[in-house]
């Protein structure tokens, strides 16, 4: 996948078709043209501190939103939403959980490490989409970010 | 003379308290160490003759290794009137037993010596020494099942983790995908086309909710208890409450007593009430009078309580099989559910240590029992 020009919107999703049903979901309220899809926590870490293959990236733009996934190949979602919280530029970034876990202890560990929305993906499509749709239209169109 | 005072006895009496006495005993020359005189019990238990007893001395007895400290306490205790004490002893075939010794100042004739009275407890420190090793042994043994219980319980929680995980992700690309055909190809599919499509959609969200399903239950099993007060009648309403208002057209009947409150878990005790009465809803809903009656009684120990309809009921032939888990008594096609209801419900009352059992007849409704032990606050 092509690297957008401003990123909006970074999907962090391991699954290929969970990540297929999310942009479809997106795309079908027009959120989808900015989205950067990475596959595990390693790559969103790289994006979003513009390391290793991303280190060209002009850190001073910040995405509206990170929809990430709670278990992830290399480095999981905790872990990367822990490291966007303890760094001042990326702090105030909003993440919202997208995981098929609705464990007490991954809920209460998310918002514990400062997660602004969790999500358990719904198995029904039709629920998915809408709650995909609904979590991308709230955080680029109707939420208001720090100047 | 006093009334608790005994009356004298004989010189010939004491001699005769001494020399049958069935512990052996002895005198001592504490100046010497010299014995002189010795029972018919300490000529048995050691095996001496009794001249060869007055040939000897008290170190006689004792392994030479003890005998350092056996001097050291007959100094200490000269002037002690009376001594009691654990040592070993050695009799005349080499055997080493420990004894409990008592010894007394005692007048004996001209001298100022020793009266000893020698109690074996070999077999008594033995048997202590065996408990104590059994209950070391059940102890490690404890702690070990312990450990084991610990490594299980451990792995379920992981292995219900990665199912509410791994196992839902499959589900949904099955349920989605199956919708992006029929939104994609709708005009390709007939109408056949597109059912079959339904009923793969359908049952992978069926395997879904038993996913579900089956995850609460294994959920409640690790839950911990925790008790409060609970008024029951007032959860009971605010759960047959919960239940109309989320997939109830035409709610029925309800009928409440005034329950007797219960100590137990509240969220748990909850959820047997929403179980209860949706079932009561469900196998009542083809009735037009459907009733449902909420009741409970208190008994000497234990508080009953019970979720009564007059839906279709159920054959008692198969009353065994209601609360084990995925057992269903009628056809999907019937009355939807996954069959982990009552299973979760029979799983919260063992847990608060109570009981469940039901009644019915076809087509005459059911009544539902739980019985929770009435705890005494201590």
């Amino acid at each position: 996948m092509s690297v957008p020009n401003a990123v909006e919107i970074l999907l962090v999703e391991d699954n290929p078709h969970d990540a297929e049903l999310t942009l479809r979901a997106l795309r079908k309220r027009r959120l989808a043209n900015s989205v950067l899809h990475v596959r595990d926590g390693e790559e969103a870490i790289h994006w979003l501190f513009a390391m290793g293959a991303y280190a060209d990236r002009d850190t001073d733009h910040k995405p509206k939103l990170v929809l990430l996934d709670l278990k992830l190949p290399k480095i999981d979602g905790l872990e990367v939403l822990r490291q966007l919280r303890t760094h001042e530029e990326t702090k105030l970034i909003p993440v919202v959980m997208l995981t098929s876990s609705r464990e007490e202890q991954d809920v209460v560990e998310s918002y514990r490490f400062g997660v602004n929305s969790y999500i358990v993906k719904p198995v029904n499509f039709d629920n998915f989409s809408e709650a995909v749709a609904l979590a991308g239209h709230y955080w680029l169109l109707v939420n208001q970010e720090p100047k | 003379m006093e009334a608790d005072e005994n009356p004298p006895f004989s010189e010939g009496q004491y001699q005769l308290l001494f020399e049958r006495n069935p512990l052996p005993m002895w005198v001592y020359d504490p100046a010497t160490l010299r014995f002189l005189t010795v029972n018919k019990a300490a000529i048995r238990h050691y095996g001496y003759s009794r001249k060869e007893f007055l040939g000897m001395t008290i170190k006689d007895i004792r392994p030479a290794e003890d005998v350092p400290a056996l001097l050291a306490d007959v100094q200490a205790n000269q002037s002690t009137p009376t001594v009691t004490s654990v040592w070993r002893h050695r009799k005349k075939d080499g055997t080493l037993i420990d004894v409990e010794i008592t010894s007394h100042e005692f007048q004996f004739g001209e001298h100022k010596t020793k009266l000893v009275l020698a109690k074996d407890i070999t077999e008594q420190l033995r048997a202590e020494a065996q408990v104590c090793q059994l209950n070391e042994d059940l102890e490690g043994r404890v702690s070990e099942r312990t450990a084991e219980l610990t490594a299980v319980n451990k792995e379920l929680e992981a292995f219900s983790y990665s199912v509410s995980h791994d196992l839902r992700a499959p589900l949904r690309a099955i349920i989605g995908y199956s919708q992006l055909v029929l939104e994609d190809y709708a005009a390709r599919l007939d109408t056949e086309g597109q059912r079959l499509l339904g009923v793969i959609a359908a049952e992978a969200l069926r395997m879904s909710q038993l996913i579900d399903d089956l995850l609460t239950f294994s959920g409640i099993g690790r839950q911990r208890v925790q008790m409060t007060d609970v008024d029951m009648t007032a959860l009971a309403l605010s759960a047959f409450q919960s239940l109309i208002s989320t997939h109830l057209p035409k709610a029925p009947q309800l009928n409440i007593k005034t329950l007797p409150p219960a100590r137990g878990d509240s969220a748990m005790l909850r959820q047997v009430f929403v179980n209860l009465l949706d079932n009561a809803i469900k196998f009542s809903r083809v009735r037009k009078d459907a009733t449902i009656e909420i009741g409970g009684s208190c008994a000497r120990d234990q508080n009953v309580y019970y979720v009564k309809d007059n839906g279709v009921g159920f054959d008692e032939k198969y009353v065994t099989k209601l609360f084990g888990v995925f057992q269903r008594l009628h056809a999907e096609e019937e009355f939807a559910g996954t069959g982990v209801g009552l299973a979760l419900v029979q799983r919260i009352i063992l847990r608060h240590g109570g009981k469940v059992w039901a009644e019915s007849k076809l087509g005459q409704g059911a009544t539902f029992y739980f019985a929770l032990p009435v705890r005494k606050e201590s």
